[in-house]
């Protein structure tokens, strides 16, 4: 960084009607990337309410999108429960894109709470429908999202990567999750399964 | 009649004199300049304060539309995210950097540089509080609550789009190996009446993962298991979401 009261100048030109900023000449690749980025963020600054001229504070949140994801939340578990789990993984997978796509300057705990909630059920969704790939990941996004207090997550992808045969790893993965919720009886029963399976394997 | 070798004495005394003290101080300059060139600045360009001041002084042309507020804040804001990275990255270097250096496993010169460092973001922020109060008031005290959460909401989505974009690697091994374990156990059956004992130990269940080699009757039991597990978990959902 240069001294306090110098920059460089940098050759940018604003587009007259899309009103985006781009670089005059070829830029590097960095600068690309974060005017990419400043647009991005110019378009969602003007989408602020009336009030705000700036981002507010993170907190208080505006409740209306909660709410929405909420409702997709329960609609899904509402589809899961009557056993229709491409519809219910649908209404997960809405409720998951509108929480990315949160504004960036709203609560980062509040995303994971919510994001992580929906992983871990529609990971439970794949799993219904035996896809474990699918399974594996959104349980390791969940996981992700939130360490402590999502045993269900944990659990999940160990049973899916046991369902793929891959034994170790799922080993080791409850393993990791034992040492976040050790008192959890599913996960516990879990890690027994996959030792005697790997002590079978060993033979 | 003037002395003049008497009157050269002096004067070649203050040429002297002048001239090693031009000679010296050019020297200690030049030295002066080549040591603070070397140390480099901790951070590299700072990319967002670049863009932010372009904007900000960007002459109003003919023909152009003018910057308008909306842009300058957005840069604000970028600017305020990277100097987020930044203080974190020193807040992290700092404990540590004050041990190496301690102990003497680290130069002068770095610290040096951290310090200068330390100096330049405390110098950035207050001017990126005053700039962001001058656009909307007390904005100057949110605006890095709001940075901060940007910066890690950029982290979530990166870390959920890694992830997520396993899936199709993920997939194609997954139907690698169902096939291999398809063919694993319809050969299985083909060699049944042979009387072979009921191990999966054909080659062709050779696949990418080591654990791949004798799952055959493996999966039979977990197959059986899943319906099982589906309600199991099902169950549990539903008392507590």
């Amino acid at each position: 960084m240069e001294t306090s009261d110098t920059f460089t100048l940098l050759p940018l030109t604003l587009d007259p009607t899309t009103k985006a900023i781009s670089s005059a000449i070829p830029a590097s690749t960095a600068l690309t990337e974060e005017l990419t980025a400043l647009n991005q963020l110019h378009r969602s600054l003007l989408s602020l309410e009336a009030p705000h001229t700036v981002p507010p504070p993170p907190l208080p949140v505006v409740p209306k999108r909660s709410a929405q994801i909420t409702k997709l939340r329960e609609s899904g578990n509402a589809d899961f429960r009557k056993n229709r789990f491409p519809e219910a993984i649908r209404m997960y997978s809405v409720g998951i894109d509108m929480a990315l796509a949160r504004p960036g300057w709203e609560p980062s705990g509040l995303v994971r709470e919510e994001v992580s909630a929906l992983f871990a059920n529609r990971a439970q969704a794949h799993m219904s429908l035996q896809q474990w790939v699918e399974g594996a990941l959104d349980a390791e996004s969940s996981v992700e999202m939130k360490k402590v207090g999502n045993a269900k997550a944990w659990w999940r992808r160990g049973k899916c990567l046991q369902e793929m045969g891959r034994v170790e790893e799922a080993s080791e993965w409850v393993g990791q999750a034992l040492e976040f919720e050790a008192a959890e009886a599913d996960l516990l029963q879990l890690k027994k399964e996959l030792d005697a399976q790997l002590v079978q394997k060993g033979r | 009649m003037v002395d003049w070798i008497g009157l050269a004495i002096p004067f070649a005394y203050i040429g002297i004199l002048v001239g090693s003290l031009s000679v010296f101080s050019s020297l200690y300059r030049k030295r002066k300049a080549s040591k603070s060139a070397s140390l480099a600045p901790w951070f590299g360009q700072h990319l967002q304060r670049d863009i932010y001041l372009t904007l900000l002084h960007q002459e109003p042309e003919a023909g152009s539309p003018k910057v308008s507020d909306g842009h300058l804040k957005a840069a604000l804001l970028r600017r305020a995210t990277e100097d987020i990275h930044r203080i974190v990255q020193i807040r992290n270097a700092k404990q540590a950097l004050s041990t190496l250096l301690q102990r003497g496993s680290v130069g002068d010169d770095l610290w040096q540089r951290f310090q200068r460092a330390e100096k330049e973001i405390e110098e950035e922020l207050r001017d990126v509080v005053s700039e962001a109060n001058a656009f909307s008031p007390n904005w100057g005290q949110t605006i890095f609550q709001s940075a901060s959460e940007m910066a890690q909401n950029a982290q979530i989505r990166t870390r959920i789009t890694e992830i997520q974009g396993q899936a199709s690697a993920e997939k194609e091994w997954w139907e690698k190996r169902k096939a291999d374990i398809s063919s694993g156990l319809m050969k299985e059956l083909d060699e049944e009446k042979t009387t072979k004992p009921a191990l999966a130990s054909n080659p062709s269940s050779n696949s990418a993962k080591p654990a791949a080699a004798k799952i055959g009757s493996d999966d039979d039991a977990v197959l059986v298991d899943s319906p099982a597990g589906g309600p199991k978990g099902k169950n549990k959902k539903k008392g507590k979401h």
